[in-house]
C-alpha cells in the first residue's frame, strides 16, 4: 500500500519533470513541440559523456540543459519561428527536428543502448518500506522545479510578459512587449528542460537512440489536459501517473504503457479543457 | 444581366472543346496499367520486389492524402488500420491454415476489424465543437493502444517479434506486382475521379470553413466518419497485402512511427494532390530500400532534412514544384491559354411544397423564456419575442446587449442555457445548427463567411448540397438556386464571377454571396447579423429592396441585427431593442424611434 503511494508520487513526479518544458512551449506559442522526445534524448546523451569523461554524474545535468538550450534556440531560430500560424504543421517540422537529431546522436554514437551513472544509489527507509532514494529524490526535484518556474513566471518582468503573451498576444505586442523575444526564450527554457528531464531519468531507463518517443505521447497528452497551467499539470500528473501505476500493477506494465494516453483521450471528450479549470 | 446574356456568355466558354476530364483520367489510368504490366519484364527481381511493398505503402499514403490534404483531418493512425489488415491475415493463417476462402474471410475481417476502430475514433473525434487538435490527439492514441494490445497478446500475436511463417496467397513476385500494380492505379483513379467531383469539393469546404457547413445544413461529423471509415477500409486491405506479400507482421506496422512516416511521404510528395503522395511514396520508399544498406543512418537524416524543409518552405510538397516548374517550360514554347474550367450553369430549382408561404397561420418564430449565461455571468435573460412570416424584424441595441448570442441561440439548439425556442411550430430542442437548417433556419454571419478557395459557383453548389445532394463521380456543372437567391446573384452581377474564387470579391459581393447561399437553403426564418456592415450606401439601399421584397414575395421572416437605424427604419415591420441582456422595448418602428428610453439605452445611461 505504502509502496504504491509512494510509486504514484514519484511516478507524478517523473511525469511533471518530463512535461513541464512542453507545457511552457504550448502554453506561451499555443505550438507542440513534438521535438521534446528528441530533446530529451539528447540529455540522456549528455549524462552518458558525462559518465563517459568519468565526471560527477550530477554535472549531466547542466550539461544537458546547456545541450538542450543550444539546440533548441537553433530550432526555434531556423524552423519553429515561420510555423507559428500553422499548427498541426508545427508539430510535422518538430517531428522531423527529433528525427534529425536521433540520426545525428546515432550518427556519433550508434543504434545500441548506453549506460549512465546514476547521481544517486540505493534505497532509504520511508514509513516502514524501502524505497529507492533516486526517485524520492525526484520528486523533490519536481517540486522546486514548480516552485521556480511559478516564481519566474509571477516574480520577473519577463515572466509577467510571458503570462501576457499567453493571455493575449495581439494585445501584448500592442503593449510593446517583444512577443517573439517572449517566444525564443520560452523555446529555449522549454527544450532545455527537456534535456534535464531526459538526463534525470537516465538512472530508470536506458539510454538509446530513440528513448524519448514513449516519454513524448506521455508529455503531450498530459498537457492536453492541462491546458496552460502549472497547476493543472500537477493534478493531471498525479491523476494520470496514478491510473498508469494501478494499471500496471494489475494488468502488467503493457497495457500501463498505454493508459495515459487512452485515459487522457477520454477526458477530452468528455472536457474539453481538461484539468484547467477556466 | 438577363438570362439569354448568361447563356451567350457560357456558350462563348463552350467554344474550345477539350477532352472531358473523365476522357483523360481514362487514358492516363490505361497507360499506367500497360506501365504496371509491362515493368516486371525490365527492372531486376529485387527492385520488383521492392516495388510491390513500395506500391502497398503508396496505396495507404494515398488514403492519408485524402485525410489530410482534402478533408484536412491530420491523421497519425493510419498505420493502425493497416496493421488490423495485415495481424487479422496472419492470425487466420497462423491458427487455420491457409485457403481461397480463409483468405478472402481474412480480406472481409481485417475490413470490418479496422472499420469496427475505426468508428470508435470517429465518435471520439468528430462531434459537434471538436477541434482539430483534438481529432488528431485521438488518431495518435489509437496506434499506440494498438501497438500495446499487439505486444500483450503474448504467444496469440506473438508480441514483439509478430507473426511469420504461415502460408499465404500463392502468387509469384511478378503476379503480386501487377495485382498491387492494378490495384495502386484504380484506386487512384476514383479518388481523383471523387476528389474533382462536388462531392470532392464538399471536402474541402469542410477543410476550410467547417463551420459554415454546419449552417448549410451539412452533418460535417458525419461526412468526416464516413469518409475516415472508408480511408481506414483502405488501410485494412493494404494491410491484407502487405500480410499476404511479405508473410511476416510485426508490431512496428502499427506503430505511432509508421503513422507519421506516412504522413511524411504524402507531405514531400505534396499534400491534396494524389499523385504526389503516391509518386512520393513510391521514390522514397524504392529509394529507402537502395540506399539504406550502403548509408543506413545518413539517409534517414537527409530524409528527416528534406522534410523539414518541405514543411518550412513548400508546404504543399514537391509535386505542385514540379509540375509548375514544367507548366513554365512549357509556356516558354507554347502559347499560354487560358485555363478552361466548366462554366458554371445556374437553374431555377423546382417549388418546394413546404415552402413557407404554405405554412399559413402559425408563427415563424416563437422564442419563450431564452436564457444564456457564461458560467455566473447572465449574457441573455428572460427573451420572450413571436415573429410570423413576411416580418422583418430588426434586434437593436448597444454593443453587448446580447444581440449575436440570441441569433446563435436560434441558430443552435446546444447554446441556450434555459427557455425554448420553435421554429414553424416544431421545437429546436438540443438539435446542433445543422438539424436547425432543417427546420428552416439560415443563418448569416456578421463577418462574410464564405469558402475563400472555392468559386463563387462552387460554394452556391455546397450551400445547395443538403436538398440537391453532389455529384460524386463529375462535376455536373448545374446549380439549382430558388428565385430568391438567383434574384440577388443577378442583381449583384455575382453570375459573372461564378467561376471565380470567392477570395478575390470584394467585401459586398461577398456578403452578398452568403446571402445568396443562406436563401439557397429555403429557409423559412433567416438571421442576417449585419448584412450591411462595411457597404456602400448603394449596395446597401441594394440589399434592403431585395430584403423587403423576400418578405413579401416569399413570406419570409427575416431576423436582423442592425446598427444603422436609418437602415432599420426603412426595412423593418417590427423592432426590438435589447439591453443588457433582456428586451427593453418590441414594437413598431415609430414607438421605437419616439422612445426615451431607446435614447437613454443608445446614450448609454439606460437602467
Amino acid at each position: 500500500m505504502i509502496a504504491t503511494i509512494l510509486d504514484i508520487i514519484t511516478t507524478a513526479a517523473i511525469l511533471y519533470i518530463v512535461a513541464s518544458g512542453l507545457l511552457l512551449v504550448f502554453g506561451v506559442m499555443k505550438l507542440i513541440n513534438f521535438a521534446h522526445g528528441g530533446l530529451m534524448t539528447l540529455g540522456g546523451y549528455a549524462a552518458v559523456i558525462a559518465t563517459a569523461i568519468g565526471v560527477n554524474p550530477w554535472i549531466g545535468i547542466p550539461l544537458a540543459a546547456i545541450f538542450g538550450a543550444i539546440v533548441g534556440l537553433g530550432m526555434e531560430r531556423i524552423v519553429v519561428r515561420s510555423l507559428y500560424n500553422r499548427p498541426l504543421d508545427a508539430i510535422l517540422a518538430t517531428w522531423g527536428l527529433s528525427i534529425i537529431i536521433g540520426q545525428i546522436i546515432t550518427l556519433v554514437f550508434d543504434r545500441g543502448v548506453h549506460f549512465a551513472e546514476p547521481p544517486i544509489r540505493g534505497v532509504v527507509s520511508l514509513l516502514g518500506e524501502s524505497y529507492s532514494t533516486y526517485r524520492l529524490v525526484l520528486t523533490v526535484l519536481a517540486l522546486l522545479l514548480g516552485l521556480g518556474l511559478t516564481l519566474i513566471l509571477k516574480g520577473t518582468s519577463l515572466g509577467l510578459s510571458t503570462r501576457a503573451v499567453i493571455m493575449n498576444e495581439d494585445l501584448a505586442r500592442g503593449l510593446g512587449i517583444n512577443s517573439g523575444l517572449v517566444r525564443t526564450v520560452t523555446f529555449t527554457l522549454g527544450s532545455g528542460l527537456a534535456a534535464v528531464a531526459g538526463a534525470l531519468i537516465t538512472p530508470l531507463s536506458s539510454v538509446y537512440p530513440d528513448m524519448g518517443t514513449a516519454w513524448l505521447i506521455s508529455a503531450f497528452m498530459l498537457v492536453l489536459v492541462s491546458g496552460s497551467s502549472l497547476y493543472s499539470l500537477a493534478i493531471a500528473s498525479v491523476v494520470l501517473g496514478g491510473a498508469q501505476v494501478i494499471v500496471s500493477g494489475y494488468f502488467g506494465a503493457v497495457l500501463g504503457g498505454m493508459t495515459i494516453a487512452a485515459l487522457a483521450a477520454v477526458i477530452l471528450r468528455i472536457r474539453p479543457q481538461g484539468f484547467s479549470y477556466e | 444581366m438577363s438570362d439569354v446574356n448568361l447563356k451567350e456568355w457560357s456558350q462563348a466558354r463552350h467554344l474550345r472543346p477539350r477532352a472531358s476530364p473523365l476522357m483523360r483520367m481514362l487514358v492516363v489510368a490505361t497507360i499506367a496499367l500497360i506501365g504496371v504490366g509491362v515493368t516486371p519484364f525490365f527492372i531486376d527481381a529485387y527492385s520488383v520486389n521492392v516495388l510491390v511493398r513500395s506500391m502497398i505503402y503508396a496505396s495507404i499514403a494515398l488514403s492519408v492524402d485524402i485525410l489530410w490534404g482534402y478533408l484536412g483531418v491530420l491523421t497519425f493512425g493510419q498505420s493502425a488500420f493497416f496493421a488490423a489488415g495485415a495481424y487479422v491475415t496472419a492470425l487466420i493463417f497462423t491458427y487455420q491454415g491457409f485457403s481461397a476462402e480463409l483468405a478472402f474471410a481474412a480480406l472481409v475481417i481485417g475490413i470490418a476489424v479496422a472499420v469496427a476502430m475505426a468508428g470508435l475514433v470517429a465518435f471520439l473525434a468528430f462531434w459537434h465543437g471538436a477541434t482539430d487538435l483534438y481529432a488528431s490527439v485521438i488518431t495518435l492514441v489509437l496506434p499506440i493502444v494498438v501497438t500495446q494490445l499487439l505486444f500483450s497478446g503474448g504467444t496469440f500475436t506473438g508480441s514483439s517479434s509478430g507473426l511469420t511463417g504461415f502460408e499465404t496467397v500463392p502468387l509469384s513476385i511478378e503476379a503480386w506486382f501487377w495485382v498491387v500494380g492494378a490495384w495502386l492505379v484504380i484506386l487512384t483513379s476514383a479518388a481523383w475521379l471523387y476528389t474533382r467531383s462536388d462531392a470532392g469539393q464538399l471536402l474541402v469546404a469542410i477543410r476550410e470553413n467547417e463551420q459554415r457547413c454546419q449552417y448549410l445544413g451539412l452533418n460535417t461529423s458525419n461526412i468526416k466518419a464516413v469518409i475516415f471509415l472508408i480511408c481506414a477500409s483502405i488501410g485494412a486491405i493494404a494491410g491484407w497485402m502487405y500480410a499476404n506479400y511479405t508473410m511476416v507482421v510485426a508490431p512496428e506496422i502499427a506503430g505511432f512511427v509508421f503513422g507519421t512516416e506516412l504522413l511524411i511521404w504524402v507531405a514531400l510528395g505534396g499534400r491534396g494532390t494524389l499523385f504526389g503522395p503516391v509518386i512520393g511514396t513510391l521514390i522514397i520508399d524504392y529509394a529507402s530500400a537502395h540506399l539504406q544498406g550502403d548509408f543506413p543512418f545518413i539517409w534517414k537524416l537527409v530524409i528527416g532534412v528534406i522534410f523539414v524543409s518541405v514543411i518550412v518552405a513548400l508546404p504543399r510538397g514537391l509535386l505542385p514544384v514540379a509540375s509548375s516548374s514544367l507548366n513554365w517550360l512549357r509556356s516558354l514554347v507554347i502559347k499560354a491559354q487560358p485555363k478552361e474550367r466548366t462554366p458554371m450553369q445556374l437553374r431555377q430549382a423546382s417549388e418546394r411544397s413546404s415552402t413557407a408561404a404554405n405554412e399559413g397561420g402559425g408563427a415563424a418564430l416563437v422564442v419563450s423564456g431564452v436564457e444564456k449565461r457564461f458560467g455566473s455571468l447572465k449574457v441573455l435573460s428572460g427573451i420572450d419575442f413571436e415573429a410570423t412570416y413576411g416580418e422583418i424584424v430588426s434586434l437593436v441595441g448597444p454593443n453587448g446587449a446580447g444581440k449575436t448570442t440570441l441569433m446563435t441561440c436560434i441558430a443552435d439548439g446546444l447554446k441556450r442555457s434555459g427557455g425554448t425556442i420553435s421554429v414553424a411550430g416544431v421545437d429546436i430542442g438540443h438539435r446542433p445548427p445543422n438539424q436547425c437548417v432543417r427546420l428552416g433556419v439560415g443563418r448569416k454571419f456578421q463577418m462574410a463567411n464564405v469558402f475563400d478557395t472555392l468559386t463563387v459557383g462552387e460554394c452556391l453548389q455546397i450551400a445547395r448540397a443538403r436538398l440537391d445532394g453532389l455529384s460524386k463521380w463529375h462535376k455536373s456543372g448545374i446549380c439549382n438556386l430558388p428565385q430568391s437567391a438567383l434574384h440577388i446573384i443577378r442583381a449583384t452581377g455575382l453570375d459573372n464571377d461564378l467561376d471565380v474564387p470567392a477570395q478575390v470579391l470584394s467585401h459586398g459581393k461577398k456578403q452578398a454571396l452568403e446571402l445568396a447561399m443562406v436563401l439557397a437553403l429555403e429557409p423559412k426564418v433567416i438571421l442576417l447579423d449585419e448584412p450591411t456592415a462595411g457597404l456602400t450606401k448603394a449596395e446597401r439601399t441594394l440589399i434592403g429592396t431585395i430584403l423587403t421584397e423576400l418578405a413579401k414575395t416569399e413570406q419570409l421572416c427575416i431576423l436582423l441585427v442592425e446598427h444603422d437605424l436609418d437602415f432599420v427604419r426603412e426595412i423593418s415591420s417590427r423592432v426590438i431593442v435589447l439591453h443588457q441582456g433582456r428586451i427593453v422595448l418590441n414594437g413598431s418602428v415609430d414607438e421605437v424611434v419616439n422612445s426615451e428610453l431607446v435614447k437613454s439605452v443608445y446614450a448609454g445611461s439606460g437602467h
